[in-house]
């Protein structure tokens, strides 16, 4: 039975993510005067890609082919152990919060070797700024996150999510982990999902040689990290809201703000997204001293 | 002898050998070959001009090189004039003294198998070597066959160094946008070099051109660039009309004004849209959308033409603004001005904007004047050049204030657009106030041999027209110049220090048109 659950809950985390970006653009897309393209466009887009060929680079080695294979099952792992929806992760506990971080990590590793493979022109760009990136993003995931830990006195998810307490430093913790999600997700002011300019582009350029299934699936895990980390988020601000109509809830508001946020921004200097990665990194320090000062 | 022409001889101690005055402003100065340099060296200190235009003309016997820079001050043109013989096809480079020559020389090397001796960059600009054989001139009259000879490779500068990567870039975009193929050199993300090379889109408008009337030319004229086809049917009229001694009539000027700011403002708002794209900031760059599709809206019911394409005409324009067009232009300003208010409060209303386009590529004064950058990007660097003043007719009537920066960074390339956008309007705005009932076209038009100069500042800059009539009325030669010839080279150096993900908003500063400059 809790398989069948664990099993459902994934589904729908799945069947849902394309639908999140969906939302998103089409708000993007209002707010800024357009009608822009309907939500289920993300839908529309997969199911072309996964009907077509791919065009694979003479000099790409197995890492080019296997990375979005590689890339969609960590994805899909770290999913499965987030306890939105069902109050455990998975039934027999198999991992914390930290294994979520390093699967992503997983993921991001082969991407980023994927990236240089083919010696193309961007991938080697992509790759390197990505990396830049992520030696920002992956201590500020964890501290925010240990910061909530601290308040439930364990790093198992499952257990934070049941402890039915708000406290400040959950708060600040959140607006950490929400000042990250725009540089996972890549979106303004870190990177720009909607840009043509190959040179300005970080995650878009690491997949710039992908095509047909691949592309995909790589599309696809973007979407499902973007879902994962708005329902960390929910479940940090909210925790014990745990069922389907309170996240649909919770994943639109959070929407709405990343909306808003990426319009009324231009995108920073590629160097300055570290003032504001260093942001949230103070803001989970805070989080963690209020918690230790005993605010 | 011009009274300026002796003293200009008597103070550097030159030595011409005929002079000549055409159409009141032009002055054409024969010289020896070994006076050349020195000849265009003095005119270039003088008057303070860069070499506005340089070509070769074929005639009989000889090839004819003529090097024009523009006497600000008399608002006059003065070509230093060289024969050169067939036998020897060749003469004294002066890139090494004006460096802003450099690629009209390598041009006419190209072009007219004309060697530029003493000229430190022997490759070819727009006949790319993989594809164009060695020893095909396209601009000489024998041209016809091409001989089959050998292919060459183009090389790339090199910058050589521990940690220094090329990034090749181009000529295929994922973008909308012209071919040009970009090659830079990076430590890490800084720019170390970058070497643009452009000619993707070359079509040999130049010798299309030869052998055609004046009226077919003017239909030509409109394509060779097609966001600036008032500038240029405008330039070539202007050419074509002085040498057939045809008076433009003060209506006529006044509508090819009002047509020419039409068109400015439709580029600059796609500049200005284009800059904030370019830095993710997507707002404001819908907004500029908007109004910039409102003005092509009122650009087609105005002329038939979204791009103002058919408006010039050989002794005036071609139709007459009538009444209710005036109230359609009127309307359309009032209703634009909220959102061009909007616009500019958007933009220079945000710190993360601002951000990423104050200091970002700087382009120094001294570079600008080396390479010649004129128009919009050399105003921003401090060279208050504009042809409007002085240089072209219905803006004499006028009075307007030209925009300038210091800075010439892309926030002052902004500005400038910003406020020429304004300044547009208001232009507009005097000359339907001052349009009169009389006629718009010349009462004769009639065909004369000869030669002379047209020119009108774009929304890019000065676009010059060089055209040459023989007996029947057909152009035996036209040269082109499009701002964007020498502004290219000033955005190489303005990006330079910059990161990599910073040269698109760069660009797009500079907005030059890549047609244009590849002819």
């Amino acid at each position: 039975m809790e398989y069948l659950f664990l099993i459902l809950k994934v589904i729908i985390f799945i069947g849902l993510a394309p639908l999140l970006s969906g939302i998103i653009t089409r708000i993007k897309n209002n707010l800024r005067f357009r009608k822009g393209p309907g939500i289920w466009q993300p839908y529309f887009n997969l199911f072309k890609l996964f009907r077509k060929d791919e065009v694979v680079s003479e000099q790409a080695s197995w890492i080019f082919r296997s990375a979005p294979y590689i890339v969609f099952a960590a994805t899909l792992t770290a999913l499965m152990l987030v306890p939105a929806l069902t109050a455990w992760p998975l039934p027999i506990f198999t991992g914390d919060f930290l294994t979520i971080i390093f699967l992503l990590s997983l993921g991001r590793f082969f991407l980023a070797l994927a990236g240089l493979d083919p010696a193309a022109t961007f991938g080697g760009m992509g790759s390197s700024r990505e990396m830049f990136i992520a030696s920002f993003v992956e201590p500020v995931v964890i501290l925010a996150i240990f910061a909530v830990s601290l308040t439930a006195e364990t790093t198992n998810l499952a257990i934070i999510a049941a402890f039915k307490a708000m406290h400040p430093a959950t708060v600040l913790a959140a607006g950490a982990l929400l000042l990250v999600t725009l540089a996972e997700t890549s979106r303004i002011p870190i990177d720009n999902q909607e840009t043509h300019l190959e040179l300005t582009m970080i995650h878009e350029a690491l997949i710039l040689e992908y095509s047909g299934r691949s592309l995909g699936l790589l599309e696809l895990a973007a979407y499902m990290k973007q879902i994962l980390f708005f329902s960390l988020i929910s479940l940090i601000v909210f925790p014990g809201w745990n069922d389907l109509a309170s996240f649909l809830l919770k994943w639109l508001a959070l929407g709405v703000i990343v909306a808003v946020v990426e319009i009324s921004l231009a995108k920073m200097r590629l160097f300055r997204a570290v003032d504001w990665l260093s942001f949230a990194g103070i803001l989970a320090i805070m989080a963690i001293m209020t918690l230790i000062l005993g605010v | 002898m011009e009274k300026f022409l002796t003293d200009l001889e008597t103070n550097y101690k030159l030595k011409s050998i005929k002079q000549l005055k055409n159409h009141d402003n032009e002055f054409y100065v024969e010289v020896a070959a070994a006076q050349f340099n020195a000849y265009c060296l003095a005119l270039h200190k003088t008057f303070i001009s860069t070499v506005m235009t340089m070509f070769a003309e074929e005639q009989k016997d000889h090839f004819i090189i003529y090097c024009g820079f523009a006497a600000e001050k008399m608002a006059a043109w003065i070509f230093v004039v060289l024969k050169v013989d067939k036998n020897k096809p060749e003469f004294p480079s002066i890139a090494r003294q004006i460096y802003a020559a450099n690629l009209f020389e390598r041009e006419m090397r190209e072009m007219f198998g004309l060697e530029p001796t003493g000229n430190p960059d022997g490759r070819r600009l727009r006949l790319h070597d993989e594809v164009w054989p060695e020893g095909n001139f396209p601009l000489r009259k024998d041209f016809g066959k091409e001989k089959d000879k050998a292919l060459g490779e183009y090389r790339f500068s090199k910058v050589d160094g521990e940690g220094i990567f090329e990034v090749p870039v181009g000529p295929v975009h994922a973008g909308i946008i012209g071919p040009g193929h970009f090659r830079f050199s990076v430590a890490g993300e800084p720019i170390i070099n970058l070497e643009i090379r452009l000619g993707f889109t070359h079509r040999g408008i130049e010798k299309l051109l030869e052998g055609k009337t004046v009226n077919e030319a003017v239909k030509l004229s409109e394509a060779v660039s097609g966001v600036s086809s008032v500038a240029h049917s405008w330039a070539f009229c202007q050419a074509a009309e002085k040498i057939c001694g045809i008076k433009v009539p003060r209506s006529a000027n006044y509508t090819r004004a009002i047509y020419l700011e039409l068109e400015r403002m439709y580029n600059h708002l796609a500049a200005i849209g284009g800059i904030a794209l370019d830095v993710g900031f997507s707002q404001p760059a819908a907004l500029a959308a908007i109004i910039k599709e409102a003005l092509h809206q009122l650009n087609e019911k105005l002329t038939g033409s979204r791009f103002l394409k058919g408006t010039n005409v050989i002794g005036g324009a071609a139709k007459k603004i009538s009444s209710e067009e005036e109230k359609l232009i009127w309307g359309t300003f009032s209703s634009l001005a909220k959102d061009f208010a909007e616009l500019k409060e958007m933009l220079s209303g945000s710190v993360s904007f601002l951000d990423r386009v104050d200091t970002t590529g700087w382009l120094r004064k001294k570079s600008a004047e080396d390479f010649g950058v004129l128009g919009l990007s050399g105003r921003a660097s401090g060279i208050n050049f504009d042809l409007r003043q002085g240089f072209m007719p219905p803006y004499d009537d006028l009075d307007f204030k030209i925009a300038t920066a210091t800075t010439g960074d892309v926030l002052a390339r902004l500005n400038l657009r910003l406020e020429e956008f304004a300044a547009s309007i208001s232009i507009i705005k005097k000359l339907l106030n001052s349009l009169s009932a009389e006629t718009i076209l010349a009462a004769k038009i009639e065909n004369r041999a000869g030669f002379g100069l047209g020119v009108v500042e774009g929304a890019r800059g000065p676009v010059l027209y060089w055209v040459s009539l023989n007996k029947s009325g057909k152009i035996e030669r036209c040269k082109i110049v499009d701002p964007s010839f020498r502004s290219w080279q000033g955005l190489s150096y303005a990006v330079l220090d910059n990161i990599i993900p910073d040269f698109p908003v760069c660009n797009k500063s500079f907005d030059l048109s890549y047609a244009g400059n590849d002819l």
